[in-house]
């Protein structure tokens, strides 16, 4: 093979591109100024200490929490349903229902929310955090099925006939063996999922009431200069609650594969 | 108690079974014998997975019944039916110790603990397995995977224990150690042992008896040496051992003798039981099996009959040598095997030949 030099520059180029910006979080999160630019003035933790000290921020945060933990539990209960349901079981439009489950992966979240709106003000529903939690758990949804239809493809069927075969139900077989073979992906799925519902904001910023949501919040401090830091700082800390999370959700999805002895298939790292 | 006094175990009666369109098994009537190690034998496609889940309870039948222990199998769900199956894949839980898996089946037994872990510690014994009760069942070789598998099905006591072609993904080695070790454990347990398998040589090594199947019906139903000696067709024929064709016309039927003159081999006299029915593909054709037919060395005279032929084809094995041999007046080569004795040769491509064979060892497909 060839190796050009214009096309590893264009890689070195291209990572910058993507990487650079976040490589700048910590690096303003712990500088000594309120002006985001070079040069550096110096070493400080004092925007961590703002940000801890803002109830609002809080609150944002509590909020969030609970839409996250909310939606990612939906997300999940269904995931499990839909993959079970597309390993197992043939039913008409099989390939059109499971489509139309992935969809909202590829959709413009921005149409999502604006349609999403349309019918719940139509409806006479009242936006609160519950409405959030329902558009999470339509964003969510199609994560949750793609992880676990890996999960559950990788489960060899004559298991589930060889707990039947040896006394079991079918109740007792998903119990004893089904579950505990599927459940590194059910929490790989989970922690995607908590994770793409706490960075979300159009559907959150769209479908809420009012209450502080922490993207939301987030969005709304850069308009004042003086608050950038601080949320530099929180940027700072939630990626690194990313990366943690995202690295733990892949290590259970292929710990669970190489369990089951199955061939990795799928997966998002 | 010889193996034909033993009651029935199994019975199919008429079964018949339908994908959709597809008929995948079609009128199957057969008995099983209580110990008796029975294999479903046939071609991928054949039905005998098929047929061997319909005992498990993993298939409904279309039609038609399946009894056990002479009681009607319908409407009986797969995890209450006295059966127990070893998966092709083994099914081992890979999430659970070798024990565990091993003793899956006892959950519900009311047993004491210490009971229970004294089942199991005797069901590894048995499998040869002694000392494996902690292991992580993933970490396992396959051969010892089937062990697991085994001694898995084998505690709960099952009145049939199914096979569905346990020993194919082992390689050579190990598959045959296994046949010797499965057909020991079958005599120690005297459970009725019932394996699908598509290898002819391992069902003839392991069964009392054996159902030869093609396209969802049962073509032959008896002991290997039945099966091998009097294939009931052609196609049998074919699927167990090689055996070698050639046209033959009717000359008279008494009843007691069958006249009939063959290509190559000239005329002869066949007893009732060398004639099968065949496949009806119309056209009389005799089957020799090749070590039915010797080469003649100097010296050497037949004990019955002898023909001339030119050796076309050589091929050694080292302990055996096969010929391609084209007798005088037909147009295919008899493939025939000889055992290598020391200071006996080889013949070349070419040289002529003088074989030996007997009208008994002639099959006639009508």
């Amino acid at each position: 093979m060839s190796k050009s030099p214009s096309l590893k520059v264009y890689v070195i180029a291209y990572l910058l591109f993507l990487y650079a910006p976040i490589a700048l979080l910590p690096l303003f999160a712990f500088n000594d100024s309120r002006v985001i630019a070079f040069p550096l003035a110096g070493f400080t933790t004092n925007w961590f200490a703002e940000m801890w000290a803002d109830a609002n921020l809080f609150t944002a945060f509590r909020n969030s929490l609970i839409i996250a933990v909310s939606s990612s539990l939906l997300a999940t209960t269904l995931g499990v349903f839909a993959a079970r349901a597309s390993t197992r079981y043939k039913f008409p439009a099989k390939g059109a229902v499971l489509g139309l489950i992935m969809l909202p992966m590829v959709l413009p979240e921005m149409i999502l929310a604006m349609s999403l709106l349309v019918v719940l003000i139509a409806l006479g529903v009242p936006l609160s955090i519950f409405t959030i939690i329902l558009g999470h758990v339509l964003v969510c949804t199609p994560f949750a099925v793609a992880i676990l239809t890996s999960a559950f493809q990788s489960l060899d069927r004559s298991l589930e006939e060889a707990a039947y075969d040896l006394g079991e139900t079918s109740a007792s077989t998903f119990r004893l063996i089904i579950l505990p073979l599927v459940m590194p992906g059910i929490i790989s799925s989970l922690l995607i999922c908590f994770t793409i519902s706490l960075d979300e904001f159009i559907i959150s910023n769209f479908l809420g009431s009012g209450d502080p949501i922490l993207s939301v919040y987030i969005f709304g401090q850069f308009r004042f200069p003086a608050k950038v830091p601080a949320v530099m700082a929180l940027g700072f800390i939630l990626v690194c609650v990313s990366i943690c999370l995202l690295t733990i959700a892949e290590y259970f999805r292929r710990r669970g594969i190489a369990k089951t002895g199955g061939k990795d298939t799928g997966g998002f790292l | 108690m010889t193996a034909a006094d033993k009651p029935n175990m199994i019975e199919f009666r008429d079964v018949h079974k339908y994908y959709g369109e597809y008929h995948a098994l079609r009128g199957i009537n057969a008995t099983i014998r209580a110990g008796e190690f029975f294999s479903l034998l046939g071609p991928s496609g054949c039905g005998k997975t098929t047929l061997l889940r319909t005992i498990a309870g993993f298939e409904d039948i279309s039609s038609g019944a399946v009894m056990i222990d002479g009681k009607s199998m319908a409407g009986v769900p797969a995890n209450v039916r006295p059966t127990n199956m070893v998966f092709q894949s083994y099914a081992i839980f890979p999430h659970l110790s070798v024990e565990e898996n091993v003793g899956f089946g006892l959950r519900r037994d009311p047993r004491s603990k210490e009971e229970k872990a004294k089942a199991v510690a005797e069901a590894l014994e048995m499998v040869g397995l002694k000392g494996y009760g902690k292991r992580a069942a993933h970490a396992l070789s396959g051969g010892q995977r089937q062990r697991v598998a085994l001694a898995r099905a084998l505690i709960l006591k099952p009145k049939v224990l199914l096979l569905d072609e346990p020993l194919s993904a082992l390689d050579k080695k190990m598959r045959e150690q296994m046949q010797v070790e499965l057909i020991r454990l079958q005599r120690q347990v005297g459970i009725t042992f019932i394996l699908v398998t598509h290898d002819q040589e391992e069902a003839l090594v392991m069964s009392d008896r054996i159902a030869v199947m093609f396209e969802g019906q049962i073509a032959q139903l008896a002991d290997p040496e039945t099966l091998y000696r009097r294939p009931a067709s052609k196609k049998v024929a074919d699927f167990i051992g090689t055996m070698n064709f050639l046209p033959a016309q009717l000359i008279s039927d008494s009843g007691a003798t069958v006249e009939i003159d063959a290509a190559g081999f000239g005329r002869m006299s066949l007893a009732p039981d060398q004639v099968m029915s065949g496949d009806g593909e119309g056209g009389a054709t005799i089957g020799l099996r090749p070590e039915t037919l010797t080469i003649l060395f100097d010296g050497q005279t037949a004990s019955d009959r002898e023909v001339l032929g030119t050796v076309e084809e050589v091929v050694y094995y080292g302990d055996m040598t096969y010929y391609d041999v084209k007798l005088e007046g037909t147009s295919v080569p008899m493939r025939l095997s000889m055992r290598n004795v020391p200071g006996r040769p080889v013949l070349d491509r070419g040289a002529k030949a003088r074989l030996g064979w007997s009208p008994g060892a002639v099959v006639l497909f009508r």
